[in-house]
Order: structure tokens, then sequence, then C-alpha cells
């Protein structure tokens, strides 16, 4: 074995030569390889920040990217506009009425996948689907099925004896902002149930059989036992979906385009029509950077836990 | 003797009718979680083959149908859109992504995992910190910086913007699958004179095969069904890849193309769907920085 591994070091130290000798220090080896992946992400990552950063506080458009500096006035525009101010609480309600139902039907849906029954492998790649679609995808087939004219929906609450009509989903502004929560749930619901039932199944089993000798209820075990044992997981798992849903464009947009009248919009969507369709960089720039401080919270919070983790 | 058993009776019974009727409230609440989840795809399938007539028939019942099931519409797909070209940019940009993201994710995650140097233990939490930079906080300047290179509607700008995901990612998953090799191999191998990189090609490498395999699955998939970049950097449908194309294409004005529309939706989405679901754990350990065992 020895032998082998000699030959083969010969083989190498013939054909690497001097490079492979200066990758034998610990440091260089470790700089250099990684360099190529901290390039890439300065480059295409924070020098972008840094750009949209310059574009909060000047007036570049698309026409004219090179600009002067005008200050604050980006923001002033911005707190200004109804629409915008609009957007930011729709994205708060969204977010939290989302995170909210999911938390819920999540709990449930992990309880379910967690108990043994016949076909659950099937079952659980069916619930699964939502997640594993493209989200561009899913919102097109919820939007064909909320057509104004051919809803599906509609038709099966019509013949349900739910309502005679039915709404028009994506054209009024409250059953919009319904579907696109609906939507949003629907797209997220695997993700959280497949990390709760990933935390409840790491609560160890004599620990629920104990309490259930001491005659607590199931409301008792979830709350007392289990819910403090997955609590760090099921935090950073949210937060990851809190993020990724509060910078989400991709449902609204495909959805609504923001309407009715501007009604549903959220920040990403409407920092897209400004700063894409309607060309003002610096406007869009600066809807963008709310997205900020809640992705600097988010990060935070994920720092300490990854931390907390590497360090143990 | 006999009341005793008679009463054991009654009470297994009941125990039984409670059984059954536990049994009965959890089947339906599943099956509940299972329409919810699965009928957008039922009803995405259901379009791909309906007749037109029957389709925007309103007397008809939707869920069902009326004609004989047809091929028009994957057939209007392939032959009347540009079907074909997106699956080829696709494919195209796909593999590129998949290169540059190997190329770069391999050695980071390897001397992340492995090796300790000053820094080390920062810098792969600033690239984990990355995945959480959302598209929607840096198209606006990322669309600058492909206008001045050149690359204003072309394909390839998306080619460039995506490994600014896919290595985050990628290089957390293969770092998880870098510390599963045994320390102990690459000393041992270290010890017999084989340098740092020997130590890397030679024994690490050919054991993280899998790993590998897998983020170039993932750096693919992801680039695959991105919308937000696609939407905002490429606007000419030749230049399109599949999930853009299949969202923007098929509407011309106001008309929606939904049987073809479908038809896409769905032929996009299975290769995903199959993919995620055979990887999930590994998908949502990526997704999570490996918080979840």
């Amino acid at each position: 074995m020895a032998e082998i591994a000699q030959r083969r070091s010969i083989g190498l130290s013939a054909t690497g030569g001097w490079i492979g000798h200066l990758l034998d220090s610990e440091k260089v080896f470790g700089y250099v390889l990684v360099a190529p992946a901290i390039a890439y992400i300065v480059l295409l990552v924070g020098y972008p920040v840094a750009i949209a950063l310059w574009f909060t506080v000047s007036n570049s458009t698309v026409a004219h990217p090179i600009s002067d500096f005008t200050g604050l006035r980006n923001l002033q525009a911005v707190l200004d506009d109804d629409i915008f101010r609009r957007a930011l609480a729709n994205t708060f309600i969204f977010t939290l009425a989302s995170q909210a139902l999911q938390m819920v039907l999540g709990t449930i849906l992990a309880f379910i996948l967690l108990r043994p029954f016949r076909g659950r492998p099937f079952a659980r790649a069916l619930i699964m689907l939502p997640f594993t679609i493209p989200v561009a995808i899913g919102a097109m087939a919820w939007t064909w099925m909320l057509n104004p004219t051919y809803s599906v929906i509609n038709w099966m609450g019509v013949h349900a004896g739910l309502f005679t009509e039915g709404p028009n989903w994506l054209g009024e502004e409250y059953p919009a902002m319904i579907s696109i929560i609906l939507v949003n749930v629907w797209r997220n619901l695997p993700f959280t149930a497949i990390v709760l039932t990933a935390g409840i199944s790491s609560v160890p089993q004599e620990l629920i059989e104990a309490a259930s000798l001491d005659g607590a209820n199931w409301w008792v075990k979830w709350r007392k036992v289990m819910t403090p044992i997955i609590a760090p997981i099921l935090y950073i798992a949210l937060l990851f979906s809190l993020v990724f849903t509060f910078t989400d464009m991709t449902v609204v947009w495909l959805m609504t385009r923001g309407n009715p009248v501007g009604a549903t919009h959220v920040i990403a969507s409407y920092a897209f029509q400004t700063g894409v369709v309607a060309g003002a960089l610096g406007r869009g720039a600066t809807m963008s950077l709310f997205l900020f401080p809640v992705l600097l919270v988010g990060a935070l919070v994920i720092l300490r836990n990854l931390k907390a983790r590497t360090l143990d | 003797m006999a009341v005793l058993a008679q009463h054991r009776v009654t009470h297994s019974r009941a125990y039984r009718l409670r059984k059954l009727r536990g049994s009965i409230f959890f089947w339906f609440v599943l099956g509940l979680f299972i329409i919810f989840a699965t009928f957008p795809v039922y009803w995405m399938f259901i379009t791909t083959f309906k007749e037109v007539n029957d389709l925007y028939n309103l007397q008809n019942n939707p869920l069902l149908f009326h004609l004989p099931p047809t091929l028009d519409q994957v057939r209007y797909l392939f032959e009347q859109t540009n079907f074909a070209v997106w699956v080829q940019n696709t494919a195209e940009v796909g593999l590129t992504v998949v290169l540059i993201t190997v190329l770069v994710c391999v050695p980071a995650a390897y001397v992340l995992a492995r090796t300790r140097f000053p820094g080390s233990g920062s810098l792969g939490i600033g690239i984990f910190l990355t995945y959480l930079v959302p598209p929607t906080l840096l198209f606006l300047p990322l669309s600058q910086l492909v206008a001045g290179l050149g690359l204003v509607n072309s394909k390839w700008s998306l080619a460039l913007v995506y490994p600014t995901f896919t290595i985050p990612f990628c290089t957390w998953l293969l770092m998880g699958f870098f510390k599963g090799v045994p320390r102990e191999i690459t000393e041992a191998a270290r010890v017999d004179g084989c340098s740092r990189l020997g130590a890397m090609f030679r024994i690490v490498l050919p054991l993280s095969v899998p790993g590998i395999l897998t983020i170039c699955i993932f750096a693919f998939t992801l680039a695959m069904q991105e919308y937000v970049y696609a939407l905002t950097f490429v606007s000419s449908s030749d230049e399109k890849m599949i999930t853009l194309g299949v969202v923007t294409d098929l509407i011309r004005g106001d008309v929606f193309f939904w049987g073809s529309l479908m038809a896409g939706a769905l032929i996009v989405s299975i290769p995903v769907a199959i993919v995620y679901n055979l990887f999930m754990d590994t998908f949502v350990r990526g997704i999570t920085g490996g918080a979840l065992k």
C-alpha cells in the first residue's frame, strides 16, 4: 500500500513540479482554491450591490445610466408614491399571512406524514409537487385556474353551491390578494412540512412516551416537549422561507402584474415595474433597497446560528 | 365469566369504532392536502390534452374530457412556437452554468471543508450568505453590468449571472460531501508523500463523485427554472430559456394560448419535479445550510 502511494507521489512530483510544492502550504492552497468563488461573488454580487447603492442616490435611467448625484430625492419620491406604500404594506401582509398559514397547515401535514400508512412515499411525493415545480410554472397554472371566464375554481364553487357566480379572482382587490397568499402557501407548504417532519422525528421517542405516561395530552406534548426541541431548526427554516417569500416577485408579477391599479404590488414587483419596465433605475433601486433591512436581520440571525453550530 | 367476555366485546367494538372514525378522518385530511397540492398539476394535464372546442366550452364539466384527448396542443408547441429553440438554449446555458459552477465550487468547497487557514470560516459563511441576496435586489445593477459587457438580450448574460446563486448553494452542499470523506485517508496519503493537490484529485474527488453529480443536477435545474433574471435580461423569443419562453411567449396581447402554455408547463415541470423529489432531502439541506440533519 505504502509502496503504491510512494510510486504515485513520485509520479506527481515529476509532473506537478514547483506548483505542487507551493500549494503544499496550507495557507496558499486554501486561498488559491477559494479565490475563484470569492472573485465571482465579489464581481457579480458585491459590485452590483455597490452600483445599486449608487443608483439610489442618483438620477440614473436606462437611457442615461451615467448620472448625477441627487441625494435623497429618490427616497423622497418613493416614499411619496402611494402605490409603493401600498406595496410595502402588501409585502408584509403577504409574507406574514402565508407564513402563518404554512405553520398551522404544515404542522398538521407533518404529523400526517410521520404516521406510517400504506402508500406513504407516494403520498409524500404528491404533496411535495408544488415545491418541486418551477415557481413561474405554478403561478401560471393558478392564473389559468383563476381565469375570469374559465375559472375551474369558480365552476366547482358554483356547482357546490358556495356562490352563484364567483369573484373575478385576479381582477378585484381582495380576491387577488387572497389568491396571491394562497399560491404562496401552496408553493411553500411542502417545505415547511418537510422541515417540521425532520424536526419532530428528531425528538427522542422516550421523551414523548414519558410525557404520555405522566398523562400529558397531545397539546401538552406538542407545546412542552416537542416545540422546545424542534424550535432551533424550525426557526432557521422559517427564516429562509420568510426571506424567499419576502423578496419574491414571480407570483405577483405573473398573476396580477400588481393590478388592479397597483393594489397587489409587492416591493419587488413594483421595483421591477419602475426600474425595468419604466426604466427609472434610481427609483427602482431605491425600492429594492427596502428589502434590505429584513434581509440583513435574516442574515444576522442565520449567521449566529451557523457560528453556534460550527463551533460545537 | 360470560358477563366479562361480553363486556370485553362491547369495549373492543367501541374501541374499533373510534379507531375507524379516526382513520376515516385521517384519510380525509390527507386527501384534502393531496388535492390541494396536485390539483393545479391535474389541471395542467387536462388542459394540455383537451381539444380547443372542449376547453373553451362553458357548458362542459371542465374536469373531464368531452372530446377524445388530443396531442394538438403539444404539436402546436413544437411546430408553431420557438419551444425547440428554448429547449436548446436551456441545454446550452444550463450546461455552461454547470461547468462554471463545478470549476468554481469544487476547489472552494474542498478547502473550506478540509483545511483550516486564516479566515476560512468567515469565507465559508460569507459565501453561504450570498445565497440570501435575492435577484430582486440585483436585477437593476446587473442589467447595467450586462449591458456594459454587450450581452443585452443574449442568453449568455444568464450563463454569466446564474452562477451567483448556484455557487453559494452548491459550495455548501459539496462541503457536506467533502466533510464525509474521513480525514485519515488523506492524512495517510500525505504521510506517504502525496501532495495536497494530489490528495484532492486522487483520493477525495473520486470518492465524492456522487456529490459532484448532485450539484451538477442542482445547478442545471436551478438555472432551468429561473424567472426574474431571465425576464429582465432577455426579451427576444429566440434567446429565451424554457421557463421564461413558456410563461411569456404563448401569450399574444391579451390572448393566452392556454393549451400549449400548459403543455409547455407540464414538459418543464415533469423532469424538474422528478429530480427534486429524488433529491428532496439534499435540496432542503442545501437551502438551510445543513440546519437539518
